[in-house]
């Protein structure tokens, strides 16, 4: 099974409006993340849904599980396919190209557009809200219509554990400066503390107890 | 066939073994009755969980699929149900405990007598509860040393009479949790460290928490927080006593002549249809799907659902709100550290007070803004994408936090859950229906809150402030109450204040179903304490008539 999904012009789509989404500017942005290789993987199958917790590979998904998640990777496959075809229609029909040959700011403004279709609501900006955030722990994927889920897969390629194919040489954590675990097996195995953060002092007080300070 | 016969009759059955299912079993079993826990979900070893946000949070690692487990939310009986993932909780052994942070605080004296505190509030249904906090309070010291909570005894001002203190000392203190000290004390208010379900020092054979980043929503792989998968699972297995049967699904529960429950019909991994009889029956599936399975027993004598003749199960549903004002600071505050919840509190505004125009109040506290990654989260206000976006979160991921509220939503007659008509579960049956309009109360209550938090946040020298309001109650901190009110008027109530059904002399439910109010505070240290209390009972009783 091939670890990719999309064409190789879906692909470049893909990664120049991931671009748009998480620019490079002084520091890198969602193309040296490699954002597009997270969301390409992802979308290959149901082999990289669940690292295995100790970092060593990728859990075999089985029985019913296995089943909700082809339909949501198909589900978000369409979602892409058609998501992708639209933008480029968009694009061709205010620039006369596809999506991927405009410049920034004309792929800025295309995006906006995408966005104002999809909500109802005015044409924003890349400057503008996108709304408040619900507070919600959990989230739906599939829910989500294509502009919203390529955000959202973004911001996962991006601050996600490398592992997942994306935040390569943990850009993400870097750019925010989130220190994170050195792997997933230094959180399994319970090296992985984050004390030196607290207060002042703090962590002086309980070190005889914590292996990983 | 996991089983080439009908299995042995056994003393007691537990539907559930989440916070407390498991609390049950571990009383019942160390007094020597035989308990069969029939699970719904996997039973997970920790080296099964990781430091992964994608799997935990994004896809179902922990939280239901739902796909698999789906539920759906209309706000009034006039509207068309849709799907939402309404108040998930993770079903698995341990349940919530799995993935929580563990803010364990105590309900205060006046939470269990609201109703002859504030008085009648029309468009609710407040009552008192049955049981006063002097009778849960031993409890409450029985799971705080069994969990070895970390916490400091007397420091919530507000809290009620303790028999004992905590036995581990609080946990060290954020920055967060410092900023947070900083703004109650500049306004006069008390705060305390948050009581934590985890071990600030090696407590009962097992290691101090190693506090990570991936701990709010997250399984704990080293076993240092505490939950009911890593402490009362182990108790009761210790016993002899306990048999636990995971990713078995009670369908329904089905009677003998006399109206006692008979059996649990459930359905095991391999799909096969089990037959599980016992003396007594006690449902652990929390409120929501505690109130689905008494409303699929249906049988000739309780055609609406079992114990359901007063038809008030599954009503009088309370979910809390979980809504934050948001602030950032220009010092780094790294409210990732810990996960996020290693927090403080206040109480201050948790008790009712006639003056301020509604009723009741609730916990204040502070957390973290990520999961800990800014993954499932933005800063309020901010852009979705694009340079700003980015810049934004560069600039405050280190130094944003907030002060988040529970809200104490009340509890109405019409908020209810039911089963959907139309939409089934993966195994084929009606999943749950909640109904729910919030109350002008709630909002009120929640604006409130919110507003005050804003209070600590510009009074510890938050160089921006944001405020979130509750526009309506989403279910979104995942606890569940009141769908089988315990009291003492069988007209008024489904249980007893034993938790026993007044109409089922062999059933109880000991989750946050018997709650008559939510209250304002995390609930699941009352949850446990109850069913500990209830467990107690039932080993006085022998099983008897409470």
């Amino acid at each position: 099974m091939p670890d990719t999904f999309f064409t190789p012009h879906q692909r470049a789509t893909v990664e120049a409006a991931m671009a748009r989404i998480i620019p490079t500017d002084d520091t890198p942005g969602a193309t040296e993340a490699g954002c597009v290789d997270f969301v390409d993987r992802y979308l290959s199958g149901i082999g990289y849904i669940y690292a295995k917790p100790d970092g060593s590979g990728f859990e075999t998904l089985t029985g019913p599980s296995a089943d909700a998640w082809r339909q949501r990777i198909e589900i978000m496959r369409r979602r892409y396919t058609e998501g992708l075809a639209d933008l480029d229609q968009r694009a061709r029909a205010a620039f006369g190209e596809d999506f991927v040959a405009l410049s920034p700011e004309r792929q800025d403004a295309t995006l906006s557009e995408v966005e104002k279709a999809g909500s109802g609501a005015k044409a924003s900006t890349p400057g503008e809200s996108l709304g408040e955030p619900a507070l919600q722990q959990t989230s739906t994927e599939v829910d989500l219509d294509f502009l919203p889920l390529l955000i959202a897969h973004t911001r996962q390629g991006f601050y996600c554990d490398p592992i997942y194919g994306g935040n390569r040489d943990r850009i993400g954590w870097t750019v925010i400066g989130f220190p994170g675990p050195a792997s997933l097996k230094d959180v399994h195995t319970g090296r992985y503390t984050t004390l030196q953060y607290f207060a002042e002092g703090e962590a002086d007080k309980v070190r005889e107890f914590h292996d990983g300070l | 066939m996991a089983y080439s016969t009908k299995p042995d009759r056994t003393d007691v059955v537990i539907i559930g073994a989440g916070a407390s299912g498991a609390a049950a079993a571990k009383v019942l079993c160390e007094a020597g009755m035989k308990v069969v826990a029939l699970e719904k979900g996997p039973w997970r070893r920790k080296e099964s969980f990781g430091g992964d946000e994608l799997a935990n949070i994004n896809r179902y690692n922990l939280w239901p699929d739902p796909m698999l487990n789906p539920r759906t939310w209309r706000e009034t009986a006039a509207d068309k149900a849709r799907l939402e993932m309404f108040c998930p909780v993770p079903q698995m052994v341990g349940g919530g405990t799995v993935h929580w942070q563990g803010w364990l605080p105590r309900f205060t004296p006046n939470d269990f007598r609201l109703r002859t505190v504030a008085g009648e509030l029309a468009g609710t249904s407040l009552a008192d509860w049955p049981v006063s906090y002097d009778e849960i309070e031993p409890y409450y010291l029985k799971v705080e040393w069994a969990f070895g909570v970390s916490g400091e005894a007397g420091a919530n001002r507000f809290e009620g009479p303790r028999s004992g203190g905590y036995p581990c000392p609080p946990m060290p203190m954020s920055r967060y949790a410092q900023k947070f000290h900083q703004g109650c004390s500049a306004l006069g208010w008390n705060s305390f460290p948050t009581p934590q379900a985890a071990l600030s020092r090696p407590f009962g054979g097992r290691k101090a928490t190693v506090v990570s980043a991936f701990a709010q929503q997250h399984g704990d792989p080293t076993g240092t927080r505490s939950s009911a998968l890593n402490v009362f699972i182990p108790h009761a297995v210790a016993t002899g006593n306990f048999e636990l049967r995971p990713d078995c699904l009670v369908r329904e529960l089905v009677l003998d002549s006399q109206g006692r429950i008979r059996a649990a019909i459930y359905q095991d991994a391999d799909g096969n249809l089990v037959e599980q009889e016992a003396g007594l029956f006690i449902l652990a599936c929390g409120a929501v799907e505690t109130a689905r399975l008494m409303l699929l027993s249906k049988s000739g004598r309780f055609p609406n659902g079992l114990a359901n003749g007063s038809d008030l199960v599954g009503r009088n549903v309370t979910f809390h709100e979980y809504s934050a004002a948001v602030g950032t600071y220009e010092d780094p505050i790294y409210a990732w550290a810990g996960g996020g919840y290693v927090s403080a509190s206040t109480f201050q505004h948790y008790e009712h007070d006639d003056s301020r125009g509604f009723v009741s109040g609730g916990h204040v506290a502070v957390a973290g803004v990520g999961i800990p990654l800014p993954i499932n989260w933005h800063l309020p206000g901010a852009p979705g994408w694009g340079a700003e976006a980015k810049k934004v979160d560069r600039d405050n991921f280190n130094h944003s936090l907030a002060v988040a509220m529970v809200l104490h939503d009340m509890p109405r007659h019409d908020n209810r859950v039911d089963l959907d008509d139309e939409v089934v579960d993966a195994w084929g049956l009606p999943v749950a229906r909640v109904t729910l309009a919030a109350h002008e109360n709630d909002l009120a209550q929640g604006r409130y809150l919110i507003d005050r938090g804003a209070d600590i946040l510009e009074a510890s020298g938050a160089r921006s402030v944001n405020k979130v309001y509750a526009q309506r109650v989403t279910g979104n901190c995942s606890h569940q109450h009141g769908t089988a009110r315990m009291g003492d008027d069988p007209g008024l109530s489904v249980l007893n204040r034993w938790c026993r059904a007044h109409e089922v002399e062999n059933l109880y439910a000991v989750d946050g179903s018997p709650f008559p109010t939510g209250t304002g505070a995390n609930p699941t240290l009352t949850i446990m304490a109850n069913a500990w209390r209830v467990a107690d009972r039932i080993i006085a009783t022998r099983g008897a008539a409470a």
